[in-house]
């Protein structure tokens, strides 16, 4: 008797916690990267949401696709919105783990196609350009290429550690592969060619460190994000950039399968892809808008630091492909950075 | 992960020795012990055993049935070299601790009871500390533009800046700093417990200084270096945060290497499978360290 009373207790605590913790049916939990990112989504985004509805948004993160996949697994989802990579978004859509966007409730005219899919709207989108530490590198390095070039360009050089879009094709447009040929990657080919710099590398894990790596010169040169290039030279590091072959990817707006307020999380993301939120945000972080109006209502001076004022040469990483081959080409890049 | 297998078995040892007890007083008992061990046997069921059986099953069944994930592991290359990585840093970690606690634990045993506590309190601060700040600060110190590479190159003892971080030296240093005290805590006791008269016998009897600290102090310290040693080195095992910020990617270690099948390649059976391996290696390295050492000893040490 003792024992099923126990149990039940037992089991009671477990379905009823975790529901009296969780937010309340009105409010919603916002998941995003932390950091000056997530302080600019806050801002631009969540705060005037909750000025305008009254709905609170909670503030979670950092974002991580496993415990995101483990809340789906588990029915006990409790973010509501999650910004994630968006090749991760799209091989998550595949597998059944997100919410389609509701497009009656998100107005979808302006988005940028290039950013939207029937699950995930744009949250930002960046460039991946070559920054370097104008005290520490003599010359100005031109292009992808002289990331490779150990004579004319000694030191350490920092990239981006995760399996992600951008590492692979860095080192093949180095290599001569045209950008239009750049897909289906060659694998083989940019491993070979990241071979000759590896033990010069030195691997940066999240934007901060990037920083901090070029900022004290413990890398001379890198592969950063624009946003963090942006954020230094604002606060007066002495970094040079050069946005030759700037590689965009992006970061969209998800639900999880099974979020507790869906419907709320509709209307947060159509406040947050909105004109006057995605301009706010581009112009608080230095990330471009992915709403085609939403440059109007930038200052002139905070859109000529967007990617979009770099078209020339500019190459979008191919979203799909990566989502598509996600697995297989993350088992080899873990491979060959252990060697 | 180490945390975790640690208090499982300390648990489990808790209750099978209150079983025993139990037993002791007679059958006629034995239903109302186990009533009063059933908040307990509940907890650890809950929170341990069931745990790590959903942990075993994954790694059997996903992401399909056999043991496809254990062969992967075992069969393939880069795998097996995270294995021997963790094994070489966690055995590079615990002969360093043991060089470094040693001299730390002998002095602190002989010192003024007063002074010793002092010391004692910095070093259980130190443990205090957030772990994070602490890795952050070697790195600080590490890196080829940190404090002892600018130091040693203004003084010219070097040209260019040693690599001491993004590498074994890095992963080594840091480690062997946050090990320590789970070193020097058992090492005193053990040290504090021999009486200081020997070393005096040894050094009548003729025995040089060396002599009487390798045939002396060394054969009676053993216990509490065997039972720091294998603690430094179970903990080292699954070490994450250090191997992770102060290590480079080419020796990386078990811990991470399961956060990243399971954060960012979702593969959860192979992560699962890399996680009991480990569990298993650990649990037979902690039966070891009781039948070596004696269960007393280990609780009684720390």
């Amino acid at each position: 008797m003792k024992l099923i009373i126990t149990g039940f207790l037992a089991g009671f605590i477990a379905t009823t916690v975790p529901a009296t913790t969780a937010a309340k049916a009105e409010d919603m939990v916002f998941t995003s990267w932390g950091g000056t990112t997530q302080e600019a989504q806050t801002k631009s985004w969540a705060e005037p949401f909750t000025a305008a509805s009254g709905i609170k948004v909670m503030q979670d993160g950092p974002t991580d696709y496993g415990k995101l996949k483990a809340m789906i697994d588990s029915g006990s989802v409790n973010w509501d919105v999650v910004d994630v990579e968006m090749d991760f978004a799209i091989k998550a859509a595949k597998d059944g783990l997100l919410e389609p966007i509701d497009f009656k409730t998100v107005p979808k005219a302006d988005l940028d196609p290039r950013f939207t899919t029937d699950h995930a709207v744009g949250s930002f989108y960046y460039s991946f350009v070559l920054a370097w530490n104008k005290g520490a590198v003599s010359g100005e390095p031109a292009g992808w290429a002289d990331m490779f070039d150990l004579t004319k360009f000694p030191g350490k050089r920092t990239f981006y550690k995760w399996s992600a879009p951008g590492v692979i094709e860095i080192a093949l447009l180095a290599d001569g592969v045209p950008a239009d040929k750049l897909y289906p990657l060659d694998l083989d080919r940019a491993f070979k060619k990241l071979d000759t710099i590896k033990s010069d590398i030195v691997w940066w894990s999240g934007g901060a460190e990037s920083q901090q790596l070029i900022a004290s010169g413990e890398a001379t040169f890198g592969q950063l994000w624009n946003g963090r290039v942006f954020a230094l030279d604002k606060d007066g590091a002495d970094v040079g950039v050069s946005w030759n072959q700037n590689l965009t990817a992006a970061d969209v707006l998800v639900v999880p399968k099974g979020a507790k307020n869906k419907d709320t999380a509709m209307k947060f993301l159509a406040a947050a892809s909105s004109p006057a939120g995605q301009a706010k945000f581009a112009e608080a972080s230095g990330y471009a808008p992915i709403n085609t109006k939403a440059k109007a209502e930038m200052p002139a001076d905070a859109v000529k630091s967007l990617p979009d004022a770099h078209v020339g040469g500019q190459i979008n990483l191919d979203m799909n492909y990566w989502a598509a081959n996600r697995d297989t080409i993350a088992a080899r890049w873990y491979a060959w950075q252990a060697k | 992960m180490d945390e975790t297998v640690r208090a499982v078995s300390s648990r489990s040892r808790v209750a099978v020795m209150s079983v025993e007890t139990r037993r002791n007083f007679g059958t006629v008992r034995v239903p109302a012990g186990l009533n009063g061990l059933l908040p307990a046997l509940i907890l650890i069921m809950l929170f341990f055993v069931i745990p790590v059986l959903a942990l075993l099953l994954r790694s059997v069944t996903e992401p399909e049935p056999g043991l496809q994930n254990y062969a992967a592991l075992l069969g393939d290359g880069t795998y097996a070299r995270v294995f021997f990585n963790t094994f070489l840093v966690a055995a590079l970690v615990t002969v360093a601790t043991v060089l470094v606690a040693f001299p730390v634990a002998w002095m602190l045993a002989i010192m003024p009871s007063g002074l010793a506590s002092i010391i004692f309190g910095i070093i259980i601060l130190s443990m205090w500390t957030n772990l994070l700040t602490r890795t952050y600060a070697w790195m600080v110190l590490l890196q080829r533009t940190g404090v002892i590479n600018r130091t040693l190159m203004t003084i010219g003892v070097i040209d260019h800046p040693l690599p001491l971080i993004n590498n074994l030296t890095g992963v080594t240093i840091g480690m062997v700093y946050i090990m320590l005290p789970f070193m020097i805590l058992p090492l005193v006791g053990t040290l504090r417990a021999i009486d200081p008269m020997t070393l005096r016998a040894a050094s009548l009897c003729g025995a040089s200084p060396f002599q009487a600290f390798r045939r002396i102090l060394v054969p009676l310290s053993l216990p509490g270096v065997a039972a720091g040693g294998l603690m430094v080195f179970v903990m080292s095992l699954g070490y994450f945060v250090t191997p992770a910020l102060l290590g480079g990617t080419s020796n990386m270690m078990l811990a991470e290497m399961i956060a990243q099948m399971v954060q960012s390649l979702l593969n959860w059976g192979l992560g699962s499978a890399a996680a009991f391996i480990l569990l298993v290696v650990t649990m037979v390295l902690y039966a070891l360290q009781l039948r070596l050492v004696g269960a007393r000893r280990t609780s009684g040490g720390i």
